[in-house]
């Protein structure tokens, strides 16, 4: 294949910004045929890149439903964010993709669905709650728990009070201790205590789990403790990477690649992996 | 019977491809003990014997340590995308080491498994490799450790074999071999002899087997204790391959291009968030040795390592993966 590490030249078409650090992009492709040929499966990832700046790696968090839009959400920290900060409608960026593997939403239908996302965590939980509800018949209950540190950290908010409107689905909103405001309604507490105490049904269901290793690490226990076995609990990796196709050499995680064999895994995959992440 | 032929025939040989467009690689000497691997400015810089190998690897001529991948220029709201002109020049590399040719068919397995990458094997196809046996060897090379030897013709098109003085046989093994060197070698009943290289070194088996169970354990520590994070382990090794990309250039025209990496640099894994999955030297050394000798073999059946010791003869600080291997069977054999 020539041009591997050729992007396509995509137009910002929307910018939103979420909290004082975080915004999100929808772009879409400039060549026209490929605005009804692409397409990807929610979970997969892709290459986002400034020119002169290069390259950075994002999930891809609007639903495969939506036809010809990626949209990325993103936190200011280096060069290539900075500059996607500042980025307007009309504006031209590039992108490589989709890579990596999926969420398996067919293997989800019939099953109840448990999203937990910490932080910035929210965006690749997004596209998988945007599909399942777009998708509604095809699953059960749908439980979203999603907390920041504080509540002007939370992403989303407005698909949150959208999503909490469909039928049969309970989102769970909390933040942690001190990084409530007055007016806050949801929850006080860290997300593995607040999954602990909020009585989800666990039958029949599977467990989507992201956010910083530290609240995996927490909120595995009490999945575990709810009776969720290992391969019915999810997440997805985000190892630095450079290439996204197995080249590169750099975000393996013991023996496999994260951006060919994941970046999902199941709990059990992830307990038979070195601590490489 | 044998095909022999000696070294000012073989210049000549080269002297007509070159005429003919091609492009010749192969060992020149530079200073006085130092050999490299560089395009030949004429066939009489070929050196061909007075060194166990030279100092860079046969990587340089596949998998360029810079290489364009797209150049880029913005106007406005739209951005324009170019490719860069593709290495198109026949080239001959002559006098690689054997254990620098068979670097290529390990390299070919990352480079081609589920995409191909399309430089690397424009390269493959364009280059034909004439290796050339060992007579020597130094305390470093453990080529036999790792399955191959003196006169492996792994990745090899033909083989020139020492003969002494300045003639050597002809092995030739792939149409590419038999092209360059029909008709112009000479029917011989002379066959050469080549050693059995260094002794095997490491039982690299057990290694293997114990680096696989043993991802935490104080001997990384130990490897690792002298390790300045330089990389030149990776950049003369003739089967690391890890790659950065970056752009050069400004917010109105530049390139992006693909620079050789190494996952002994401290910010190889570095997250934007300053999480670092591999902040300790000792974590990117097991990286090294992990890779090179169990994820490899796990997904190729082969180890990433052709047992060149360029590794060692080039570490600043007397390091290098024979020492690290050796250290490895310590606790591999005894528990």
């Amino acid at each position: 294949m020539e041009g591997l590490y050729k992007p396509e030249l995509m137009r910002v078409v929307q910018v939103r910004q979420h909290t004082p650090d975080v915004k999100s992009v929808q772009i879409q492709f400039h060549n026209p045929e490929r605005v009804d040929d692409f397409s990807f499966r929610v979970g997969q990832f892709g290459m986002f890149s400034v020119f002169g700046l290069g390259e950075s790696t994002f999930n891809i968090c609007s639903s495969s439903n939506w036809k010809g839009v990626v949209e990325f959400c993103f936190r200011r920290v280096g060069r290539v964010t900075a500059s996607l900060w500042d980025m307007d409608e009309g504006d031209t960026i590039g992108f490589r993709g989709p890579y990596g593997n999926s969420y398996p939403m067919e293997e989800w239908e019939g099953k109840n669905l448990i999203f937990i996302g910490g932080g910035i965590a929210m965006p690749p939980i997004r596209c998988a709650i945007w599909y399942a509800i777009e998708n509604r018949a095809k699953y059960g209950d749908i439980t979203i728990v999603y907390g920041a540190r504080t509540v002007r950290d939370l992403v989303y908010v407005d698909e949150l009070d959208t999503w909490a409107k469909q039928e049969r689905v309970r989102v769970i909103r909390c933040v942690d201790p001190g990084g409530e405001t007055p007016e806050w309604k949801g929850e006080v507490g860290l997300i593995p205590a607040v999954v602990d105490r909020s009585k989800i049904p666990a039958a029949n269901s599977v467990a989507l789990v992201i956010g910083p290793p530290i609240m995996i690490k927490f909120t595995m226990p009490v999945l575990e403790k709810m009776g969720l076995a290992a391969n019915d609990i999810y997440t997805s990796l985000e190892n630095r990477m450079k290439c996204g196709i197995g080249k590169c050499g750099r975000c393996n995680c013991g023996p496999v690649y994260v951006c060919k064999d994941g970046p999902v895994f199941t709990w059990e995959q992830l307990s038979q992996l070195p601590p490489d992440f | 019977m044998s095909h022999v032929i000696t070294k000012q025939a073989l210049q000549a040989t080269l002297a007509e491809r070159v005429n003919q467009g091609h492009e010749i690689v192969g060992p020149v000497q530079l200073t006085p003990g130092l050999y490299i691997y560089q395009q030949l400015a004429s066939p009489e810089q070929l050196a061909l014997d007075g060194y166990i190998r030279p100092r860079n690897s046969i990587k340089d001529y596949f998998f360029p340590r810079h290489e364009v991948l797209f150049s880029y220029r913005v106007s406005a709201h739209d951005v324009e995308l170019r490719d860069p002109e593709m290495h198109e020049q026949p080239r001959i590399f002559v006098g690689a080491r054997p254990c620098d040719a068979a670097a290529l068919p390990i390299l070919d397995h990352v480079f081609n498994w589920d995409v191909r990458d399309a430089s690397y094997n424009r390269y493959r196809e364009s280059t034909t490799v004439v290796s050339l046996a060992c007579t020597t060897h130094d305390a470093e090379c453990f080529c036999t450790t790792v399955g191959l030897g003196p006169a492996s013709d792994k990745g090899s098109d033909a083989m020139l074999l020492p003969l002494g003085g300045d003639t050597y046989e002809v092995r030739s093994f792939t149409e590419k071999g038999h092209a360059l060197f029909d008709g112009r070698v000479e029917v011989s009943d002379r066959i050469a002899e080549i050693g059995a290289g260094p002794e095997r070194k490491v039982d690299l088996e057990s290694v293997a087997a114990f680096v696989k169970d043993h991802f935490e354990h104080a001997i990384w520590n130990e490897t690792s204790l002298r390790c300045l994070s330089c990389g030149a382990c990776a950049y003369t090794c003739p089967t690391c391959h890890c790659f950065d990309l970056v752009d050069e250039g400004n917010a109105l025209g530049g390139c992006r291009v693909r620079n050789w990496d190494s996952c002994q640099f401290c910010q190889f894994t570095a997250h934007a968030s300053g999480h670092n999955p591999r902040s300790n030297q000792s974590q990117r050394q097991r990286q090294r040795v992990f890779h090179k000798f169990h994820m490899y073999p796990e997904r190729f059946g082969e180890f990433l390592c052709t047992g060149c010791g360029n590794c060692t003869r080039n570490c600043p600080a007397g390091l290098g993966i024979l020492g690290t291997l050796q250290q490895l069977q310590r606790p591999a054999i005894n528990g």
